[in-house]
């Protein structure tokens, strides 16, 4: 006997009764046996060996608290009368399950994706000891976090034995081939890395051997290559004889030699690699060696005991001797505010726990957005249950009081409402953790771009149980809790009373629903203006027609060709590829541009226009064939296009001649370098680090937006095509994707020294673009409905409940002669007044809110007209819903019945 | 009464004692014997010997059984424990301080 046998007697008191009952028993028939032994009558024995017992039923209860745990046996009969009591009411408990459940599994959705992205550390070794280095210019705002070669190796030099500084590159989808697949070419995520990369995050070999330090030597001599342990499995099955097998990717041939150890995908969450190969092995080796290209990030693990600040100084020293380097590089004339600022130029040490991402940039403030307005949803639902429970407490006020007047404590009132509360915030947990289960991977496929899919590790971690748990029991507390104190404080002898005062307590749901129709309003307004900010967005006018384009990358088929695409005959050869493909059928135009727009690849353009001081503002540049403008769809305002002379006389990129280019420029330019004036005719100078190439303006061109839907176009210069490489935009007669098979071929089939690559539309990288906004407009989108069910139900079951408790009122005034309208008018402008306030206060919860937001918006106000308008009229429509029901049952109340009834 | 407010405090001793020395009883058996051995004077107040006996149980200084009695009724059936047969030792032994403390008192008061 232990409190095991008190827990399991707790749940099974029927038996513990039996058998207390027929102990006692037993004692009673031996006694009076004994009694009858000794010449007493049966009945006279009987009854003196009851009277010698005592109070029987105070015995059984002493025994009884003695052998089982009593509060466990009160509890367990709360449940069983809580789940009775909640059954009953099937409607009412399917409403709060289904609102209760919504609003907790859109915050843990909210919070899983959180977590993942933002929260949670990488799957590493320590990751508290991980830092990156990033460079801040102080013209840009953001951190710079690509390094050049030469520059990351002196800041591993400069703190060697602190600080163990590795690089790693972005990772990126690649075309390889491996040696028993018989030529079929797949695509595998390939990410470069320094040889002590994987080693300084601590992970081990599942199979084989990692990347080491001897493997970052010597360019293009350590053709290894390590496999993720996921690609190993996805792709391999986990056969061991991995090892050793041969991939080419280009004209490299890599050997694997190793695999991770599982639960390592990569330093990104999100992007998951496949393959690491050392960053000694990139195809342009020149890059090793070039300071002006920035091409990979720099992470570091610290040494035990090295803190951030001990190294932030000698690597700034590095960084500021680069600098000075670089300046000396400057033009004589470069103006001295903008030498000074390029010198003033810092390299932070960041601490990166969850690694470096690009997505975590670009998604970290929606998404806590996201979360806020989870947030108001749940509290929404709360506040529904909360007006819900309080009815029902206020509509048991009898049985209440029979309990208070036959001894029951209020504590006791309490918990048996709080059980009840409890019972649905459980059964609502579990059906949100399963809305959650198939929420958040959902948006997380939707947060893909077109050149991958998006790998989030959505894996139940005890920060995700810990909010579950605390979303359920704040929402009990804050719907069961209100309601029981007020309940139980229910007075017997008034409740018991027929037809007792309860109008007075009803006051309680006025609060409820102003905060309820607030926090709708607030929801409703901050997803209004992400829509309405998206819609925008949308219909921007780019400047040139994305639909119909077909893009596919265009060069040399391994990068010893490099350099010989970029020679006169190259170009010529362009220009023939184009006239081919253009005859091909179903392509009504193509043109080459050396990147293509909203590819993410920039050119920036120096420029020294005659006369004038030095810009330092960007100026973007652009490589382009004749033909480009009708291809892409946009305008020549002025002069004349690219001809195909433009770009076989154009000055090589080497060439020191100083030949003139002709050049478009756009209206940007024009407007910025050439106020009032007529720009075509006019010469300015392109300045490449000592050279001067001229430049002739042949034509205008209307503003076209290159990389950004939301920033206007930065002024820029269209050059003739530089070479054989790059993307081949084709315009096609109808559906693109029908022509590519054909491009392709022609591409191929035009040289051995050319081949194509990728293949997209125009559409596709312009949606990518947007891909942030088009989330957050989604996800504004369900909150909005989300908000308006739940405001709707809530306000239904506060109305309802009001025409019940009022019926004997209405029934009374009908009798004296009331019409049915002002019945009706009754019931609702009981909670006008609460409206109104619940509209004010989310007015000002909303503008609190969009703050934070206010950047994201595009060409959209918070005090706009619409954003206003929209959350209130359907707030109107959703209280006039939910009014319907509740109006007709008012004004259909019988006075003869109502005032019958008590 | 006085008789049985002398026994309440010292039910839990005469229980272990009788069951240490009698082995298996029931809960009438036991009153029975209290009542025989000490001729009568102490009579157990039978609302609170069961209650006793149950928390006895719980402390693990008995342990109960369903058991038949000759009569062919069920009945249930204490006996003592290894528990029980150490603490009836320290009751024992605080029993006797107890009076010879109270012994003294008389003697000097």
């Amino acid at each position: 006997m232990s409190w095991l046998s008190r827990l399991t007697n707790a749940f099974r008191p029927d038996r513990l009764d039996g058998e207390l009952e027929e102990e006692l028993r037993f004692h009673l028939e031996a006694r009076a046996e004994e009694a009858v032994r000794g010449g007493i009558s049966p009945q006279e024995a009987a009854r003196q060996a009851r009277l010698r017992l005592g109070n029987e039923l105070h015995t059984r209860e002493a025994s009884r608290d003695a052998r089982l745990l009593p509060w466990l046996e009160s509890l367990v009969k709360d449940v069983r009368f809580g789940f009775r009591m909640l059954r009953k009411d099937t409607a009412v408990t399917a409403a709060a399950l289904t609102s209760l459940a919504l609003a907790i599994g859109a915050s843990l959705a909210a919070f899983a994706l959180v977590d993942a992205l933002l929260l949670r550390p990488l799957p590493v070794y320590q990751p508290e000891r991980l830092i990156q280095l990033t460079t801040l210019d102080e013209r840009d705002p953001h951190e710079n976090q690509t390094f050049n070669y030469p520059l990351f190796e002196r800041c591993r030099q400069a703190t060697h034995g602190q600080l163990d500084l590795f690089g790693m590159t972005n990772q990126f989808p690649e075309p390889v081939v491996f040696a028993s697949s018989g030529g079929r070419e797949e695509k595998v995520r390939l990410q470069y890395a320094s040889g002590n990369a994987l080693s300084s995050l601590g992970i081990r070999p599942a199979l084989g051997r990692l990347l080491t330090p001897t493997d970052d030597l010597h360019p293009g001599a350590h053709p290894v290559a390590v496999a993720s342990y996921n690609f190993w499995m996805r792709r391999f099955g986990g056969d061991p004889s991995v090892l050793g097998r041969w991939f080419s990717a280009g004209t490299t041939q890599f050997q694997i030699v190793g695999v991770t150890e599982k639960g390592f995908t990569g330093i990104e969450p999100g992007k998951g690699t496949d393959l690491w190969v050392p960053i000694v092995m990139v195809s342009n080796a020149a890059d090793l060696a070039d300071s002006d290209t920035y091409w990979f990030s720099v992470l570091g693990r610290l040494k035990p005991g090295v803190t951030p600040e001990a190294v932030r100084p000698p690597l700034q020293a590095v960084y500021a001797n680069f600098l000075r380097e670089q300046a000396k590089g400057f033009r004589a004339d470069e103006s001295r505010t903008v030498v000074d600022r390029f010198l003033r130029g810092q390299l932070h040490v960041l601490p990166a726990p969850n690694g470096p991402s690009r997505l975590r940039e670009t998604f970290a403030r929606p998404l806590w957005i996201l979360a806020v307005v989870a947030g108001l949803l749940l509290l929404i639902a709360c506040s529904n249950l909360a007006n819900l429970f309080t009815a029902r407490a206020l509509a048991r006020e009898r049985e209440m009081a029979l309990r208070i007047s036959i001894g029951a404590g209020r504590g006791r009132l309490i918990r048996q409402l709080l059980v009840e509360g409890t019972l649905l915030a459980g059964a609502a947990s579990v059906l949100a953790a399963a809305f959650a289960a198939i929420a958040a991977p959902s948006i997380v496929s939707l947060l893909s771009k077109s050149d991958g899919p998006v790998y989030l590790d959505l894996h139940p971690d005890w920060r995700m149980v810990a909010f579950l748990l605390l979303a359920s029991t704040a929402a009990m507390l804050l719907f069961a809790l209100l309601p029981a104190l007020r309940a139980s404080r229910v007075s017997p002898h008034e409740a018991l009373k027929s037809g007792g005062k309860q109008s007075v307590r009803a006051g309680v749901l006025r609060p409820m629903l102003a905060a309820q129709i607030a926090f709708s309003f607030a929801v409703l307004f901050v997803s209004g203006l992400l829509l309405l900010s998206f819609r925008q967005l949308t219909h921007v006018d780019l400047g040139f027609d994305r639909s119909g384009l077909l893009l596919i990358d265009v060069g040399p088929v391994d990068t010893g060709h490099f350099a010989a695409m970029y020679k006169p005959a190259a170009r010529i050869a362009a220009l023939q590829l184009l006239d081919r493909i253009r005859e091909l059928p179903g392509v009504r135009n193509a043109a080459l541009l050396e990147f293509a727009f909203f590819s993410g690849s920039t050119m920036a353009e120096n420029i020294r226009i005659p006369g004038r001081p030095p810009a330092d503002e960007g100026v973007q540049g652009v490589p382009v064939s004749p033909g480009f403008l009708e291809t892409m769809g946009a305008r020549l305002l002025e002069g004349r296009s690219f001809t195909p002379s433009d770009v076989t006389s154009a000055p090589d990129q080497h060439e020191t001649a100083g030949r003139p280019s002709a050049v478009l420029v756009n209206q940007a330019f024009a407007r910025r370098f050439y106020p009032g004036q007529d720009p075509v005719g006019r010469r300015f100078v392109e300045a490449r680090g000592d050279r001067d190439l001229p430049r002739d303006i042949i034509g205008v061109v209307r503003d076209v937006r290159l990389q950004s839907v939301r920033d206007p176009a930065p002024p820029t210069v269209f050059v003739p095509l530089r070479g054989l490489n790059g993307t081949l935009v084709v315009r096609a007669d109808g559906d693109p994707w029908k022509v590519a098979p054909l491009v392709r071929r022609q591409i191929d089939s035009f040289g051995h020294w050319v081949r194509s690559g990728d293949l997209t539309l125009q559409s596709a990288l312009v949606d990518d673009a947007l891909l942030r906004e088009r989330l957050l407009a989604l996800l504004a989108a369900f909150f909005a409905l989300a908000a308006l069910a739940l405001a709707g139900v809530g306000l239904y079951g506060v109305l309802s409940y009001s025409v019940v408790r009022r019926t004997k009122e209405i029934g009374i005034r009908m009798a004296l002669g009331a019409r049915q309208a002002s019945v009706v008018g009754l019931v609702v402008r009981e909670i006008v007044a609460a409206a109104g306030i619940g509209l004010a206060a989310g007015l000002i919860l909303g503008r609190l809110l969009i703050r934070p937001v206010e950047s994201l918006l595009y060409e959209v106000k918070p005090g706009n007209f619409w954003s206003l308008a929209l959350p209130l009229a359907l707030l109107l429509a959703a209280a006039a819903l939910a009014a319907f029901r509740p109006s007709w049952r008012a004004a259909k109340v019988e006075p003869s019945v109502a005032l019958r009834n008590e | 009464m006085a008789r049985q407010d002398a026994l309440q405090g010292s039910l839990p001793l005469l229980v272990l004692k009788i069951l240490a020395r009698r082995g298996p009883l029931h809960g009438y058996g036991i009153a029975v014997q209290i009542e025989a051995m000490s001729e009568d004077i102490l009579r157990v107040e039978e609302g609170s010997l069961y209650p006793a006996l149950h928390r006895m149980e719980e402390a693990g200084w008995i342990k109960a059984k369903w058991a038949t009695t000759p009569s062919n009724r069920r009945a249930r059936a204490y006996d003592i424990t290894v528990a029980g047969r150490k603490q009836l030792e320290g009751e024992l032994i605080r029993w006797r301080s107890i009076t010879a403390a109270v012994d003294a008192v008389l003697e000097q008061a």
